[in-house]
């Protein structure tokens, strides 16, 4: 697949907005890790539950917490039925459970077109399983890792908090990480690794790993001016998937860098009140510690060298004029989203740089990428990332506070990959955008 | 003067949130004291909140339980506050031989009037220090000495010829130099006494009162909870008032050992209370948090203490092992260069009575020899080997949980299992701990749509149950335990003090530049070494049997708090029989009973979140100003 020349093909086309909208400010809508709905965190203390299939709403969890849930995170990998973690301005977080079977029957019947929300009986709701409280102020996110052991939560007390589920409703608490200097904005997981991501007020962002027992820091990052709002890493094994996909052909520097890339491992993505979209990368390590881990080396010899050094690869084009609070790292095509403050959403590729042997790029344009980054700048330069697509006042004058991408599930779907973009305002309404070549 | 610490060590602690409100007694104002007056009413006076500088959260993890108020009171305690009564006041050293009643004999002020500084000589004080073995294990790891060997500098910095007495407006010093190791059988013999009264069969289980909870007079519940460390106290007031009902009542050594000395010497030797200055040195900053409850003064034992009185504090001030070195440095006595051997017993000032002087200054030293008791006294294991003693033929299994800081002890005996207690340091196992504890009422959701199939607790499955069969829980704040307090020399700093010091590491001793989580484990490793440096040849001589010296009597158990355990008199080197008639004494000299003398009381302290801010900052201000940099 050759790489779009002209960047901006594709335009951001609304495809639905969730109904019922929520009356009150919605904060955050996370996709089912495998069924076609969605869950929307909202400033009345509920949880809403769309489908995406139909763009209606098919639950509201209600009761549990008492200020605005503020985040809301499905635990991967749960058979039979569904689990969901909820983040609470009240400094709780609260585990919903939903028997699977009826809610795989939900979607069957709604396909069926013969779903009738007032239908739902008691046994097909989320029932609240159990309360997690500790944090001393609101929690402002929360995540569960890619293996579903652990749950991730960070509260403006400045502290990041993981749990671990011993077994059903009894969770441990494994580690209070206190390294943050202001409130924790944002908590992600490394998608191959017990790899903890936490992003703050304080305008970095941590990394933890455990160590013999202990979560300790293994790196921090220091790059953003401000806040940092969000933090995401890239999909597992994503060069197959994006720009990297095709092999055939690459020049030897070009192979080298995937190559190298590779070796880092899945990158990270952090958006700030800075404006800028940053991504990370891990140094690798020499003769590779990520293996060792997987070989489940003792602890004692990990321990020696735990520490991992990340350093910036690139700044994304700087096209939002006010605080970036949301990206999400598309794990199909490996496209960044972004949005914020100023209402607009961003699609963001990356492609294969053209450069001349001046350094000026094919484009003309000023290359963005800081050059004080250290090494493997060299490598990061030979791409780019460029703005494919733009959106103005997606949510009218309100603010968006979360993007994410999304399987398109619904009749119009062109294909099974085809992703759908999901923004979360200020203004309670839950949209959902079909990207469309021009 | 130094400034490895106050520059730095602020910069450690997280700046304390603004959730909780612990109210504060303001304590009594000394108008003899004129130093930090300006300072602090600056403080009060600005208008933007001051900044709070320390905040206990080193130890215990966790922002929101140290306010602003407190964080100023904690600040208060400082190397600098030692210095300051130091140069104001001389000291006192046998006031009790002085007939012209409270205010000693000598009206001069004996050294050079310092001028410049506007130091006045303020009335004579009785000076004491109690020492933690936490602290001298640390300075024994950072100097690679004996713990024994730093316990003797210490004593030389703060009552030798080479130490504070050198310098200063007055030549102050310290009359006593106290090892809370001491101080500490008390309380290990009555915790053990606590915990088997209360879960006696006969134990009356008195209905508590709603308000009652963690009142002095109550008995606590099962599983009991230690109280000696003030972060895990702290946290609990604040954050989890349903725990008072299990917290041990008893004091903690810093303050018994404050109310021992304090008590005696104002019952008996008429010196008042306020004339006595306490300081502490102890492994954590939490400690000065201890040393300031209203709880914690004379108005707690002083038999006819009206409310026009002002308290007085048990402790007067606390400092850390980082401060102590500062307090060396501030007077240009370098630590490492003080004599390692210990005072001469013939220039020793003897407490008044006899009885007592024995036993705050025994002929050997007390030990902590025994790693399976932990770093942090040894609470559960003494308790333990109480009941062990009780039951001929049991034995004492240990096994790790998910931590280190996780162990759980039991007494087994052929297949029956007697009890079961439990350590639980640091306070991510705090909250695995305190979420057991917790009611399921508290837990539940209100409103929420509960899964019928569930317990609405949660929480109560497999862990929960267990928990609540211990009969003792030692909690403490700090992973690792006491000999980890976040005031000891940290690995990080190491360097800074041995090059502040100008020593070199010793015997391949290498500290890395940038210590990782590693060598903290490793340094860790070295303090508890030290702490544990007691164990040798010698093990089993530290028993002090001086029953003739103490002309031996029956004594009655008293009727409330006495000791009624049976079994073997000496436990762990520990006679019973001497603890009580020490307690019984004590009691009898200064007319107050024994278990106000050693059990305390704990409350509710109700968080606004989002209420008041304001009053935070208000609080602070007059705080501030009304204590004048008093002590
Ligand atoms: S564990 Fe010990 S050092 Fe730590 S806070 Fe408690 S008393 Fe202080």
């Amino acid at each position: 697949m050759p790489p779009p020349q002209n960047a901006s093909v594709i335009t951001i086309q609304p495809l639905a907005t969730l109904s019922p909208p929520c009356s009150s400010r919605t904060w955050q809508s996370t996709p089912h890790p495998t069924l076609p709905v969605i869950a929307t965190a909202c400033s009345d203390r509920t949880v809403r539950v769309y489908s995406l299939t139909s763009f209606t709403l098919l639950h509201s969890i209600t009761g549990g917490h008492k200020r605005s849930i503020r985040a809301v995170s499905w635990k991967p990998g749960v058979k039979g039925q569904s689990v969901l973690a909820t983040g609470s301005f009240d400094a709780s977080a609260g585990i919903w459970r939903r028997d699977e079977r009826g809610l795989a029957e939900d979607t069957q019947r709604e396909r069926a077109g013969d779903w009738d929300g007032d239908e739902e009986g008691e046994d097909d709701d989320y029932q609240f399983s159990c309360i997690l409280d500790g944090h001393e102020s609101e929690i402002k996110s929360l995540s569960w890792s890619p293996s579903g052991q652990y749950l991730a939560t960070c509260s403006r007390d400045k502290s990041v908090w993981i749990w671990e589920e011993l077994e059903d409703d009894n969770f441990e608490t494994i580690a209070v990480l206190q390294e943050h200097e202001g409130d924790v904005k944002c908590v992600a997981w490394h998608p191959e690794e017990d790899l903890l991501a936490s992003a703050s007020y304080d305008d970095t962002v941590r990394l933890y790993k455990e160590d013999a027992d202990d979560w300790v820091q293994v790196a921090m990052i220091d790059g953003h001016k401000k806040t940092v709002w969000w933090v995401e890493f890239e999909g597992s094994e994503m060069s197959a998937r994006d720009f990297r996909a095709h092999r055939e052909g690459l020049s030897e520097q070009r192979a080298h860098h995937v190559e190298q890339l590779e070796r880092s491992g899945p990158r990270l993505a952090t958006s700030s009140d800075d404006c800028s979209v940053r991504i990370w990368r891990r140094k690798p390590r020499e003769g590779s510690a990520q293996t060792s881990s997987r070989l489940g080396m003792p602890n004692i010899i990990r321990s020696v060298a735990i520490d991992e050094e990340w350093f910036q690869e690139t700044i994304l084009p700087q096209q939002h004029e006010r605080a970036i609070y949301s990206l999400s790292w598309s794990r199909r095509s490996g496209m960044i989203a972004s949005a914020g403050s100023d209402g607009k959403i961003l699609v963001y590729k990356e492609r294969w740089k053209n450069v001349m042997p001046n350094g000026v790029k094919a484009d003309g344009t000023v290359d963005h990428s800081d050059s004080d980054a250290m090494e493997g700048v060299e490598n990061a330069s030979l791409t780019e990332w460029v703005v494919v697509a733009e959106l103005f006042s997606a949510h009218d004058v309100f603010e968006i506070n979360h993007v994410c991408w999304a399987k398109r599930s619904d009749k119009g779907r062109r294909s099974e990959d085809e992703e759908v973009i999901v923004s979360t305002g200020d203004d309670g309404e839950v949209k959902v955008w079909v990207l469309e070549e021009r | 003067m130094s400034a490895i610490l106050s520059a730095d060590d602020l910069n450690d602690f997280i700046s304390p949130g603004v959730a909780c409100i612990k109210p504060i007694e303001t304590l009594p104002e000394d108008k003899s004291n004129a130093y930090e007056v300006t300072t602090e009413d600056k403080v009060a006076a600005s208008q933007p909140p001051p900044p709070a500088q320390i905040s206990l959260t080193d130890c215990l993890a966790c922002s929101g339980c140290v306010t602003s108020a407190e964080a100023v009171l904690v600040s208060l305690q400082s190397h600098t506050e030692v210095l300051t009564t130091l140069d104001t006041h001389r000291s006192l050293h046998t006031p009790w031989l002085a007939h012209s009643g409270t205010n000693g004999t000598k009206h001069a002020c004996n050294g050079t009037h310092n001028g410049a500084n506007g130091h006045h000589c303020g009335e004579g004080k009785l000076f004491v220090a109690s020492v933690s073995p936490h602290t001298r294990a640390s300075l024994a790891a950072v100097f690679s000495i004996s713990e024994a060997e730093a316990g003797n500098m210490i004593a030389q910095l703060l009552s030798g010829p080479l130490g504070l007495k050198n310098g200063g407006a007055h030549g102050s010093d310290f009359t006593w130099v106290i090892d809370t190791n001491v101080v500490r059988e008390a309380c290990l013999v009555a915790a053990a006494n606590e915990v088997v009264t209360a879960l006696s069969p006969e134990a009356s289980s008195t209905p508590l009162t709603a308000g009652s909870e963690g009142a002095i007079d109550t008995t606590p519940k099962k599983p009991i909870l230690t109280s000696a460390c003030p972060g895990w106290i702290c946290y609990a007031e604040k954050t989890h008032p349903f725990l008072l009902p299990h917290l041990s009542r008893l004091k903690s050594p810093q303050a018994l050992t404050g109310t021992l000395i304090k008590s005696v010497l104002s019952q008996r030797y008429n010196i008042p209370p306020s004339q006595i200055w306490h300081l502490a040195i102890m492994p954590c900053f939490d400690k000065k948090l201890e040393a300031s409850r209203s709880e914690l003064t004379s108005a707690a034992w002083l038999p006819h203490h009206s409310s026009s009185q002002d308290p007085v504090r048990d402790v007067d001030c606390v400092i850390t092992a980082r401060e102590l070195l500062h307090l060396a440095a501030a007077r240009n006595i370098a630590f490492s260069s003080l004599p390692r051997t210990p005072l001469p017993s013939s220039q020793r000032t003897p407490f008044p009575d006899p009885k007592i002087d024995a036993f705050l200054f025994p002929p050997t030293r007390r030990k902590n020899k025994d790693p399976i008791a932990g770093s942090s006294g040894g609470y559960l294991y003494h308790i333990l080997q109480t009941y062990q003693a009780q039951h001929p033929g049991s034995s004492i299994s240990v096994s790790r949980g998910r931590n280190a800081d996780v162990v759980e002890y039991s007494l087994v005996r052929n297949s029956e299992t007697i009890v079961k207690m439990a350590r639980f340091y640091g306070f991510r196992n705090i909250q695995n701990l305190v979420r057991r504890l917790k009611p399921a009422k508290i837990s539940k959701m209100p409103g929420a749509r509960v899964g019928r199939s569930r317990k609405p607790g949660a929480n109560g499955a497999a862990g929960g149950e267990g928990v609540k069969e211990y009969a003792y829980v030692e909690v403490m704040a700090c992973p690792g335990g006491c000999t980890n307090g976040g005031g000891q020399v940290k690995v990080t700093e190491v360097e800074e003090v041995r090059a502040a010091e100008g020593i070199k590491a010793v015997n391949g001793d290498v500290v890395v530049a940038r210590p990782g989580p590693k060598e903290q484990k490793e340094w860790l490793g070295r303090v508890d070494e030290a702490y544990f440096s007691g164990s040798g040849s010698d093990s089993e001589e530290e028993k002090v049997d001086r029953d003739g010296d103490w002309g031996m009597k029956d004594v009655d158990a008293p009727t409330t708090n006495g000791s009624s355990v049976p079994g073997a008199d000496v436990v762990s080197g520990i006679s019973r029989t001497h603890i009580w008639n020490l307690l019984s004494h004590w009691s009898d000299t200064t007319g107050v009973e024994i278990p106000k003398l050693l059990y305390t009381s704990y409350r509710k302290v109700e968080s606004d979140v989002g209420k008041k801010k304001q009053s935070d900052v208000e609080r602070v201000a007059g705080l501030a100003s009304s204590l004048g940099g008093g002590w």
